[in-house]
């Protein structure tokens, strides 16, 4: 029972540390800004019909459109999983890949890749990088699947301090 | 089972639900990007190779360009509605 509560702790304290990594990250490379692509316009409109933050609703669409800095977190988590610090470098190259692929020029998959790679193995002997996984999947689910009018309130509110769209 | 694949299987399963009960097909394409990422962490967390974690990487990748191809489609056809 001990154990369960122990994991669920540094599920949670690794979620935050990934969400404060993919947020600022891709805020500072100006996703809220515009949309990279036609798509991203599209979905930041229908965040902002239903009441939300038009440049939160921009970082979503641009999140789902190409892999960002969230992809490359949670990429860089798992291959720093199962391969440990390498793995982290194979990812940026593939991530790299992906970006080029879906006619993004931002380099914010990189990076967040780099980055997490970075801190996973500072972090190596407290929290084991299978926790970076699962806290992923809970960050991106605070920002895609919660609720959307709030999140994008939140992402244009980040946006707006980093002076990154309006 | 771990208590991370159980927490990652029951968003994966909420997200299915929400995009079965949402309207909106835009809307829809968020939670299909957050079952992408479930999908994709449960992969790594039960193929536990290095191909594993190649398997992961490639299904999301694939699945964001598809789901880049389905948001342009819906921008283009708005037009002709």
């Amino acid at each position: 029972m001990d154990e369960i509560v122990v994991s669920i702790l540094k599920m949670l304290v690794a979620g935050a540390i990934c969400w404060i990594n993919f947020v600022i990250i891709d805020t500072y490379f100006g996703l809220p800004e515009q949309p990279g692509v036609l798509g991203a316009k599209m979905i930041g409109e229908k965040v902002k019909d239903i009441g939300g933050n038009l440049h939160g609703g921009y970082f979503m669409g641009n999140i789902v459109c190409s892999p960002d800095a969230s992809a490359g977190t949670l990429l860089a988590s798992i291959m720093n999983y199962l391969m440990g610090v390498e793995g982290g470098l194979i990812t940026a190259l593939l991530v790299w890949i992906g970006n080029r692929l879906c006619a993004d020029p931002g380099y914010a998959g990189t990076i967040g890749a780099l980055t997490i790679t970075a801190i996973i193995s500072l972090l190596k002997p407290i929290i084991e990088p299978k926790y970076f996984v699962a806290g992923m999947v809970l960050a991106i689910f605070t920002i895609q699947g919660l609720d959307h009018k709030h999140a994008s309130l939140l992402l244009g509110k980040i946006a707006k301090k980093m002076n990154r769209g309006e | 089972m771990d208590i991370l694949e159980i927490v990652i299987g029951a968003v994966a399963l909420l997200m299915t639900l929400r995009i079965f009960l949402e309207r909106s097909r835009a809307r829809k394409l968020l939670y299909l990007c957050c079952l992408s990422f479930c999908i994709s962490a449960l992969i790594a967390l039960y193929v536990k190779s290095p191909m594993g974690g190649i398997t992961a990487i490639v299904y999301f990748i694939t699945s964001t360009l598809s789901s880049n191809a389905i948001a342009y489609t819906i921008e283009q056809t708005k037009h002709i509605e």
